[in-house]
């Protein structure tokens, strides 16, 4: 069965609509703009429809209008919260201070939480996991020292503005070349990733709504 | 120039055909797999493993665990993983684990509300499958979850009873991530949190070389990070339902291919236009002694 002459109505539905839709996005290619812009415009709505369902049925109901109404006077957070999504909403309004206190608290919070789990959660264990046990092995000491030197070499690559004799400019050179292949690495990834994700909708092209391949 | 020679340029400049000739050759490649098929050419990573890693990770937990899923991968490229993703809910439900699924992003939303459809359609018991919804406030609300991870009132069936407890009430947390809340957001905001707690995770390809290096300190039991460690699991635990095939997803054939291509396509670039990297004309100038 396929999308083509399936049973399921909804199923058969959604299978065209994704193909068709496939099939619009891929359009820009072959320069029909305008089909690829409505397949944008669709998405953009789609998904800003079903943010604001997010939000008001698993948030700002549940989280905030329920509690409130339940026992207004059991928990204060809820009204903080209230407060502060009113000053947002109403900061056209408002002075530019009363305006900017929910974004300020907003980015505060968000910088202290990413800063402080980067340090703790990455940074440190990063850097005693590069740290050489007690008593190495000479696999560990190996490892070490390239570690060591690709570190060195790519910092020096970031070295501008000093005076660099013909060795640092090497230096920097070779780090300039391995950040380079860093780089290059990580796009490898990149591509397999991508490359995946087409062959899984040309299947789906080719199974699911043609039929052709089981 | 000749008239056909202008005529050959002509042709390969038509709008598109660059990007039709390569999906041309993945499809002729999707429909070459099925019809060759065989062992000749194998995804699954020789070396296993990191999918043995994600074997003892699930071995390790006791009977009827209760496992936390956090659904968190990206819309866009979800499909790189979701047979994965599948074959390892399956995997645990046949262990007899209990699943809660939890996001922390909109995106992961949708998808865990699908994959909880997906379940709940293929007969899963409603007591071992539980859906904690949204949990909205990125970092801060995966911190909060720590301690406080509340399902809507009345909505926990009697098995999940331990969930109000938070993160820490579950034996595992197996993370689906993506770009915005991933394996990454997991060990920097829940691991010096919760040191003791498996964290199992599932992520695309390109996420790897970014998420790697907490499987090395620790930080993470196991992960299965690149579709060659994907199609080495689901070769070692069999297709989930919903899958069509377990060892060739998304298929070898079309996948060396697109690899093909794209080497020709890079090699076309590096010849045509040599990188300036090294080259007198972007070294930076050298500043007088």
């Amino acid at each position: 069965m396929n999308g083509l002459v399936g049973t399921d109505v909804a199923g058969t539905a959604a299978t065209w609509v994704a193909a068709v839709m496939t099939v619009a996005v891929w359009s820009y290619f072959t320069g029909a703009g305008r089909i690829f812009r409505l397949a944008q415009y669709l998405l953009a709505g789609l998904a800003t429809g079903f943010l604001v369902l997010v939000s008001l049925r698993e948030v700002l109901v549940p989280r905030l209008v329920s509690p409130l109404l339940a026992d207004p006077a059991g928990d204060l957070i809820p009204w903080i919260g209230l407060a502060l999504v009113g000053l947002l909403v109403g900061a056209r309004w408002l002075p530019p201070l009363a305006g900017s206190l929910p974004i300020a608290l907003l980015v505060a919070a968000t910088t202290a939480f990413a800063l402080g789990g980067a340090v703790v959660g990455t940074l440190l264990p990063q850097l005693g996991a590069s740290m050489l046990p007690p008593a190495p092995q000479p696999a560990d000491l190996v490892n070490g020292a390239i570690s060591a030197a690709i570190t060195g070499l790519v910092l020096f690559g970031f070295l501008h503005g000093v005076r660099r004799g013909r060795v640092a400019g090497l230096a920097a050179g070779t780090g300039r070349w391995l950040l380079l292949g860093g780089i290059g690495g990580w796009l490898g990834f990149l591509l397999v990733s991508r490359l995946a994700l087409l062959v899984d909708r040309v299947g789906f092209l080719l199974g699911d709504w043609l039929g052709l391949v089981p | 120039m000749t008239e056909r020679t202008s005529r050959r340029r002509g042709f390969l400049s038509v709008p598109g055909l660059w990007p039709f000739l390569l999906v041309s050759a993945l499809a002729l490649g999707i429909v070459l797999d099925g019809v060759i098929g065989g062992d000749q050419l194998q995804s699954a990573n020789p070396e296993a493993a990191r999918a043995a890693e994600m074997a003892a990770a699930l071995d390790a937990l006791p009977d009827g665990a209760l496992v936390l899923v956090a659904m968190d991968p990206d819309l866009g490229t979800y499909p790189e993983i979701r047979g994965t993703v599948r074959a390892v809910l399956d995997d645990l439900l046949g262990r007899g684990a209990r699943l809660a699924l939890v996001s922390f992003t909109a995106e992961g939303r949708a998808v865990a509300a699908a994959e909880l459809q997906r379940l709940r359609a293929a007969g899963v018991d409603p007591g071992r499958l539980f859906d904690l919804g949204f949990v909205a406030g990125a970092e801060a609300g995966l911190v909060l979850s720590v301690t406080d991870l509340r399902p809507a009132a009345g909505t926990a069936p009697a098995s999940f009873a331990a969930v109000a407890g938070g993160i820490a009430a579950f034996d595992l947390a197996l993370v689906v991530g993506g770009v915005d809340i991933g394996p990454r957001t997991w060990a920097e905001q829940v691991t010096p949190r919760l040191p003791d707690l498996p964290i199992a995770a599932v992520v695309p390809t390109f996420l790897h070389p970014e998420v790697a290096p907490y499987l090395r300190t620790g930080q993470l039991v196991a992960l299965l990070g690149t579709f060659r460690d994907d199609a080495a699991y689901l070769l070692a635990v069999g297709a989930p339902s919903g899958v069509r095939d377990a060892t060739s997803s998304p298929g070898e054939l079309p996948m060396l291919l697109g690899l093909l291509i794209a080497l020709a396509f890079i090699g076309r670039a590096v010849a045509s236009h040599r990188p300036g990297l090294g080259t007198a004309a972007a070294r930076e100038p050298e500043e007088p002694a």
